[in-house]
């Protein structure tokens, strides 16, 4: 169950919008950052705030990267996939942070910290290879920069998925 | 009017055509998935590729995307252009499977078709293909998502043209995925395009399959008989059986889609408790026998009674040929004029649209999609007839406004106005509405009877909500250019019919020409409207079989038990009949209660012509021979092997064959079996005469006057005033989109669909008599138990009470009653009452 608090705020941006649908992403989110990834509660949870059904709300979740409909790690490692980081293929990123981790990509490791998905380009050309960790960009991407990371990452806490 | 070259062939085209439309004008079909004329192009599939050689317009384009224009050169065989698809359709069959042997679109497959053609016959692709689960999409169509090749046809008719949200598309790239959040079935009543439109195997006909082949079916085109829209089919049959329709393009009529009501009902061709066999007093009996019995016992109570001693009833779901046949025999025989309706309110109806609709008035379905503003009445589309919801959101999509006044809680795949007025309140509000509207708009081109037509229509209804309401929609309306009204029939009478007559023609002389369409309550009704002049209604006939007035009674393809609310006195009457004979093709409580029973051929083996509601005749052809499906004779096992007759192959003769082998053994100046039916046509019949100068079977004529000779715009204007007394409920019987219509209750798919009966009753009344949504309400009726759950809802009008004709209610629904006290209601869900809520016991 959403907590009041959460509803009564989504509901007030929803009243204010001319177009309630244009906030679907927005109302996605919320609920992703509350329950940890949208389950199929949030979904419908999502679907009843805006007035539309669960297959409209799942054809826009499943279509963004950002929008988790299944459990992720407490970091979500989004690895960038554009066509400035394939020039860095040679010493491909993703395939070494998947050997790392034990994983393949979309996959979370069995102590629940990462997950590691491919993502459309995240922007961070001059950096690449780049990739993108709960909101925070990492790059250029080496093999000691990867392992050095993700070595710090398991040190600190960090409760929330977050993506900006 | 651009004029362009394509594949060296000169061709001029209106303007706006695309390139792709131009090349189909030409007998050139270029290879196409994503693009779909109704759905508009979007250039996703990129396989309609073509080279623009010379003209505005330069090299490799999609053709979907191009319009027409002065000048251009297209090459659609230019080896760029074929090397190029070639690709794109090697591309589509990477992760397509090869399960085209057991695949039921193989053989009418466009990929296939087009793989083919495209000239890519190897398989280059060694990698794994990707792989979906499939879901379960209700019991009209099957899920195979690997097939897919993303051509968004699905998606785009389902959601945009047809205006239903739980089928989609979702995850993206490699992952895209067709279909709904999660299993079960589909929600809209227009499903079954799907599968006609889906260019391969993603959605296919589940009823119908692994039974046949394409190619293996009989097929011809035949008329949907589950409204009286008259939409266009194909028909399909194997071994004796019917067992899939699709929908036939037919720009007047349905355009290009079906819905799943006329797609699916077909089973009633296929039962196997059809009655087969000809019956003489209860035993079988050879169908000469059984005719030539029938012809002796009419002769003798002819010769001890009179003539007029016999009567007829045919039916709406009758071919015109049948009903013209039947007019004929009761002319030449002196027996008394055919009666087609049960139900003398739909006779009533009936006429009076017949009487009124001419061909200034009446619009088609293609007329509604291009209106601004529609004003429907006394119709609920979607349960009514499911063609006229999808016709009205074209115009709902091209930014028409559209209000529904209606007493039931209608729901539209569209943004529409539901006006909530009783039964009995809707002429009022009706002529408020125009009134309205007129007002606004100005009486300029009024004539002096249009004023005072106009002065007589009353102005307010008591409901001030619903008088603000109509206010409102006047306004729309008389700012509107081209309005349409849409009245129905299956719950308001036949003042409405006239009232919606006289207010378009109203309409027409003001600013706002506008458009009418009327339904009807059958699929031929028009034509018993037609054929029905000078014959008095079934409830006299009845009281005349009482009085022993009328002893004999030919019944052809109708059952009075159906829906006749007064079962018993049905029952006694017909019982006094010295002969009651039965010609249908259904397993009716009239066919077994019938002294000589013959049995009737359905549509698909007599064909036959049909009038739709908007008066035009169409042709349906015989699909198949007929016959007991082999499927039931062979008791599952293998067709059999020789070229012989297989047992059960005995066709059942049309009921106008039946009829004539009668008027023969009458000696009733016998026509010969080859003449046309149209010979017989009585000289009274409208378009009589056009007919005849056309040869049999006629397609497409409209059977429409220029000017209606009703007389119109009649005054004082005589409304029926409002509805039961306070504290009573009008019992409505309405129409569901599956489950209710006679033949297409029979389907076991639709069945499943229909779901439970449900009762509906507005927050108020509910309030008032102490009932609660979910409950049960029970009525007993001459010992037989109807029991529906009660629906609680407020989008509905005020003081009625809402029962769908529904096929598990049984026959003793038919009696329910026409009006119930709200105090009774608390009694009818099962539970002790002692105390009646304070609100009653005060008014």
């Amino acid at each position: 169950m959403l907590p009041e608090e959460i509803r009564h705020r989504l509901e007030t941006r929803i009243a204010a919008s001319a177009h309630p649908r244009e906030l679907v992403v927005d109302v996605m989110y919320e609920l992703q950052n509350h329950y940890g990834f949208l389950n199929d509660v949030a979904l419908r949870e999502v679907a009843e705030l805006l007035q539309l059904t669960p297959l409209e709300v799942e054809e826009l979740a499943t279509f963004y990267d950002f929008i988790y409909r299944r459990p992720v790690g407490r970091f979500v490692l989004h690895v960038c996939d554009g066509v400035v980081c394939w020039m860095f293929e040679e010493q491909s990123a993703l395939d070494y942070i998947c050997k790392l981790l034990g994983v393949a990509p979309g996959e979370t490791t069995p102590d629940g910290q990462f997950t590691v998905l491919p993502t459309v380009c995240v922007g961070y050309c001059d950096h690449a290879p780049a990739m993108l960790i709960n909101g925070k960009l990492y790059g250029p991407l080496t093999p000691e920069f990867i392992d050095r990371t993700l070595e710090e990452l398991r040190s600190i806490s960090c409760d929330l998925v977050l993506c900006r | 009017m651009p004029y362009l070259i394509i594949d060296n062939r000169h061709i001029q085209v209106p303007r706006g055509t695309t390139v792709i439309d131009a090349a189909e004008r030409l007998g050139i079909m270029i290879p196409r998935f994503c693009y779909l004329k109704v759905l508009g192009a979007v250039g996703a599939c990129r396989m309609c590729a073509v080279m623009f050689e010379a003209g505005p317009v330069k090299g490799l384009q999609m053709s979907c995307m191009v319009q027409a224009a002065d000048g251009m050169r297209v090459s659609t065989t230019h080896p760029e252009a074929v090397a190029f698809r070639r690709q794109i359709i090697e591309w589509l069959m990477i992760n397509h499977p090869h399960d085209c042997p057991v695949c039921d679109e193989g053989g009418h497959c466009l990929l296939q078709d087009e793989t083919i053609s495209g000239g890519h016959s190897r398989r280059r692709y060694t990698g794994a293909k990707r792989t979906y689960p499939d879901q379960d999409l209700g019991p009209l169509v099957q899920h195979e998502m690997n097939r897919c090749i993303q051509c968004y046809r699905c998606v785009r008719f389902y959601q945009e043209y047809a205006g239903y949200r739980d089928l989609g598309v979702m995850g993206i790239a490699s992952r895209i995925y067709y279909g709904r959040f999660s299993d079960g079935a589909l929600e809209s009543p227009f499903s079954g395009n799907l599968i006609d439109i889906c260019p391969t195997g993603v959605y296919t006909d589940r009823p119908s399959r692994f039974l046949a082949r394409r190619w293996d079916l009989q097929r011809a085109d035949s008329i949907c008989l589950h409204c009286s829209l008259g939409c266009n089919t194909v028909a399909g049959a194997h071994y004796r059986a019917v067992i899939r329709q699709e929908s036939r393009e037919n720009v007047r009529v349905n355009g290009s889609f079906i819905c799943d009501r006329g797609r699916y009902g077909h089973a009633y061709a296929n039962l196997a408790e059809r009655p087969r066999q000809s019956r003489l007093d209860g035993e079988p009996a050879g169908w000469r026998e059984a005719a030539r019995e029938a012809a002796a016992r009419l002769k003798r109570i002819a010769a001890a009674a009179g003539h007029s001693a016999i009567a007829v009833l045919g039916s709406a779901r009758n071919s015109l040929e049948t009903q013209i046949m039947l007019r004929y025999l009761s002319h030449h025989a002196q027996w008394r004029p055919p009666r087609f309706f049960v139900n003398g309110s739909e006779a009533r109806s009936t006429a009076a649209v017949v009487a009124r609709l001419d061909s200034r008035l009446a619009a088609g379905l293609p007329d509604l999609e291009e209106a601004d503003f529609l004003l429907a009445v006394g119709v609920d589309p979607v349960n009514d007839a499911p063609m006229l919801a999808l016709a009205m959101r074209q115009a709902a999509r091209k930014g028409a406004k559209i209000v529904v006044l209606d007493p039931r809680p209608v729901e539209l795949p569209f943004a529409f106005d539901l006006l909530s007025a009783g039964l009995g309140d809707l002429p009022a509000a009706l002529a408020v509405l125009v009134k309205t509207a007129v007002s606004q708009a100005g009486t300029d081109g009024c004539e002096a009877q249009e004023k005072a037509f106009l002065a007589a229509l009353p102005g307010r209804v008591p409901d001030e909500k619903l008088q603000g309401q109509l206010g409102q929609a006047g306004g729309w309306l008389a700012a509107s250019r081209r309005p349409a009204i849409i009245c129905g029939s299956a719950i308001a009478g036949p003042e409405l019919a006239g009232l919606a007559a006289d207010l378009a023609l109203l309409l027409q002389t003001g600013k706002t020409p506008s458009r009418l369409f009327y339904l009807l309550p059958g699929p031929n009704a028009f034509g018993a409207g037609l054929l029905q002049r000078g014959s008095r209604y079934f409830p006299s006939l009845l009281q005349d079989i009482e009085k022993g007035g009328v002893r004999a009674l030919l019944v052809v393809e109708n059952d009075p038990f159906f829906r006749y609310p007064d079962q018993d006195r049905l029952h006694s009457a017909l019982g006094k009949l010295e002969l009651l004979m039965v010609l249908d093709y259904l397993p009716s409580r009239a066919a077994r209660a019938a002294h000589i029973f013959l049995p009737g051929a359905t549509v698909f083996e007599a064909g036959g012509s049909f009038i739709n509601n908007c008066g035009l005749l169409q042709y349906a052809a015989p699909v198949h021979e007929g016959g007991i499906p082999l499927a039931q004779v062979s008791g599952g096992s293998h067709p059999p092997r020789a070229h012989a007759p297989a047992p059960g192959s005995e066709k059942c003769p049309s009921a106008y064959e039946a009829l004539l082998f009668l008027a023969n053994e009458l000696a009733i100046r016998p026509p010969t079996m080859d003449a046309s039916p149209w010979s017989l046509l009585p000289e009274d019949f409208p378009g009589q005469a056009e007919l005849l100068a056309h040869p049999y079977p006629t397609d497409g004529l409209q059977l429409l006057p220029r000017l209606s000779e009703a007389e119109s715009l009649q005054t004082p204007v005589n409304l029926p005033t409002s509805g039961p007394a306070a504290g009573a409920l009008t019992v409505l019987r309405v129409e569901q989109t599956f489950g209710s219509e006679e033949l297409s209750c029979y389907a076991e798919p639709l069945r499943q669909l229909a779901g439970p009966p449900l009762a509906l009753l507005h927050g108020a009344d509910a309030d008032r008599a102490g009932v609660r949504d979910g409950e049960q309400l029970c009525f007993e009726i001459g010992g037989e138990k109807v029991e529906l759950a009660l629906q609680v809802t407020n989008r509905m009008a005020p003081g009625q009470l809402i029962i769908p004709h529904h096929y598990a209610l049984g026959r003793a629904a038919c009696r329910l009653p026409a009006v119930v006290a709200q105090a009774e209601l608390r009694g009818l869900t099962g539970q002790d009452s002692p105390d009646l809520p304070q609100a009653i016991t005060e008014s």
